[in-house]
């Protein structure tokens, strides 16, 4: 896949990407909104014609510590074998106990257990995919005081042991710092060479007990320190496929194109830079 | 000691569920900002978001009972009934039920079978499209064992049936709808929910149909449908409504 920008496919915007087709550098779609045969994954699939595309799972949950849910595992196969994705992606949390859902990426502790439960379950992924698959930095809200490594320190040993890809997430890593009060350039240690996509969307900031809090919503526009770190990131790492995430107060495609665009801008300035640099 | 992975996981859970866990709170490092605030962001998000895809299955519930009624109710069902795994488009099976129940919508009794149409709306929605039976189908068998024919209905096809004119409080709170009543007392519905190529949709069936619809689901020959269906309406006509049943898709192909 090139490395231009892309934008998330969400369920309000797919008549009008099916019948505009709009000019973007992939479309990617979130692997549980696609599982059951709606009509929805009769368009994507014709979609998938003329788009590259990344398969971007919410509910694997790779840190649960009872191993992966065999029964999901299965859906999101059938369904990556179904419109061979050019990428796929997870994230560095957990979502699954004890046969219940939560529908949230819930944090880690950054420990060597975590780290065999995560490199298992990465695993077991990757070879019922036979592929492989990309982990992605999640926001933090929290961190737990057992850690024994960093984020960036904990993904580089799972990328070791397991083979697998990084998806850097650009707000992930401003929300994660914020809230608990980190540099964000510690995740510049990551091993670019893993890196096959960037994240960039937008957070909002709440109140917690009088003190802000960043929360990772994914319902604006991508806000300027993510854009000033993105072109930090890309200097370090080079030019990747970059998504625009947009989940809640979904806008109109176009917004989402202007996004993309002005990703598109950010990565060949911070070439120049780069190349001036040099 | 610090909590193994699997114990850090499981007061996570009871957090989650709406249990202050000191434990669990001792893990986690706290600043200017304290644990129990950081984990709040947590059991804030969980409750939302799943709120938030009740919402998106259950439209027409909430367009009646407004978004603020709704989500206090659909934070109720998620505090008791979390879903089983992660597609969202499958939570909500037990939703129906637990609206009959729900103190605070004692007076809109109509209001579960509201959600059991938008839930068999979703599920239509979502099912594979496959094979119907056609007319054509039929012609190769006999006269005389067509009586004896145990149909499937198709995927997605379910039959409702309500006390309530539910289909007129569905059509009344659709976005755009004209501003009008529904005589609740006007006399209850039976629909049929079919999976379309393009979409999920409903139509109308008389009392005889839903009857004789219901006991093919139930795996009854035609012949003992038609005869249930007899009974509920001495003038039911098998020929028009079978063509009729036909047309829509309803039956599965022949295995």
């Amino acid at each position: 896949m090139q490395a231009v920008a892309g934008i998330g496919l969400r369920a309000p915007h797919l008549a009008e990407v099916a019948r505009d087709r709009p000019e973007t550098g992939f479309l990617e779609i979130h692997a549980e909104n696609y599982l059951a045969g709606s009509p929805a994954l009769q368009t994507v699939e014709r979609l998938r014609q003329d788009y590259e595309f990344s398969i971007h799972a919410v509910g694997l949950s790779l840190g649960s510590s009872d191993g992966l849910d065999e029964a999901h595992l299965a859906r999101v196969v059938q369904l990556v074998k179904r419109l061979e994705p050019t990428l796929v992606s997870e994230h560095l949390s957990w979502s699954v106990f004890g046969g219940r859902y939560f529908n949230d990426l819930l944090p880690l502790p950054y420990t060597d257990e975590a780290l065999a439960v995560v490199v298992r379950n990465m695993q077991r992924l990757q070879d019922a995919l036979g592929r492989q698959v990309a982990i992605e930095n999640p926001s933090c809200y929290l961190g737990f005081a057992q850690s024994t490594l960093n984020e960036p320190a904990f993904l580089a040993e799972l990328v070791r042991r397991s083979g697998c890809g990084l998806l850097l997430d650009v707000n992930n890593i401003v929300v994660t710092a914020h809230n608990l009060r980190l540099d964000p350039r510690q995740w510049l240690n990551l091993p670019g060479e893993a890196i096959s996509e960037y994240h960039l969307a937008g957070h909002a900031v709440n109140d917690a007990d009088g003190q802000p809090i960043l929360i990772d919503d994914h319902g604006s526009r991508v806000g300027e320190g993510v854009w000033a770190l993105f072109g930090e990131v890309v200097q370090r790492f080079g030019a990747r496929p970059t998504l625009i995430e947009w989940d809640t107060d979904l806008p109109a495609l176009d917004v989402l194109l202007d996004e993309a665009a002005r990703a598109d801008t950010t990565v060949s300035m911070a070439g120049r830079h780069a190349a001036c640099a040099a | 000691m610090p909590l193994a992975l699997r114990d850090l996981q499981s007061a996570f859970v009871a957090h989650l569920a709406g249990t202050d866990r000191i434990d669990l709170a001792g893990e986690v490092l706290g600043d200017t900002i304290p644990a129990a605030a950081r984990l709040r962001v947590y059991r804030h998000h969980v409750r939302e978001s799943l709120s938030t895809a009740l919402a998106t299955t259950f439209p027409t519930v909430q367009a009646v009972v407004g978004a603020d009624f709704f989500r206090q109710m659909a934070r109720d069902f998620v505090g008791q009934s979390l879903p089983e795994q992660p597609v969202l488009a499958e939570y909500g099976a037990s939703f129906a039920a637990f609206v009959d129940g729900y103190e605070a919508a004692r007076r809109l009794p109509y209001l579960g079978d509201v959600a059991r149409l938008d839930w068999a709306l979703n599920h239509a929605f979502h099912v594979p499209t496959s094979g119907r039976l056609a007319v054509a189908d039929l012609a190769a068998i006999a006269a005389d064992q067509l009586t004896a024919l145990r149909l499937v209905l198709a995927p997605g096809s379910t039959v409702i049936s309500s006390c309530y004119p539910l289909d007129r409080i569905w059509a009344i709170s659709q976005p755009g709808a004209a501003t009008e009543t529904v005589d609740l007392d006007g006399g209850g519905a039976h629909l049929l929910v079919l999976r379309r190529p393009d979409d999920a949709a409903f139509v109308d069936l008389s009392a005889a149909e839903a009857t004789f619809l219901g006991c093919v689901a139930g795996q009854a020959s035609l012949e003992e449908a038609v005869t249930a269906a007899a009974t509920i309406d001495p003038a039911f006509d098998l020929a028009t409504s079978f063509a009729r049943l036909l047309a829509l898709g309803t039956f599965a192909a022949l295995q």
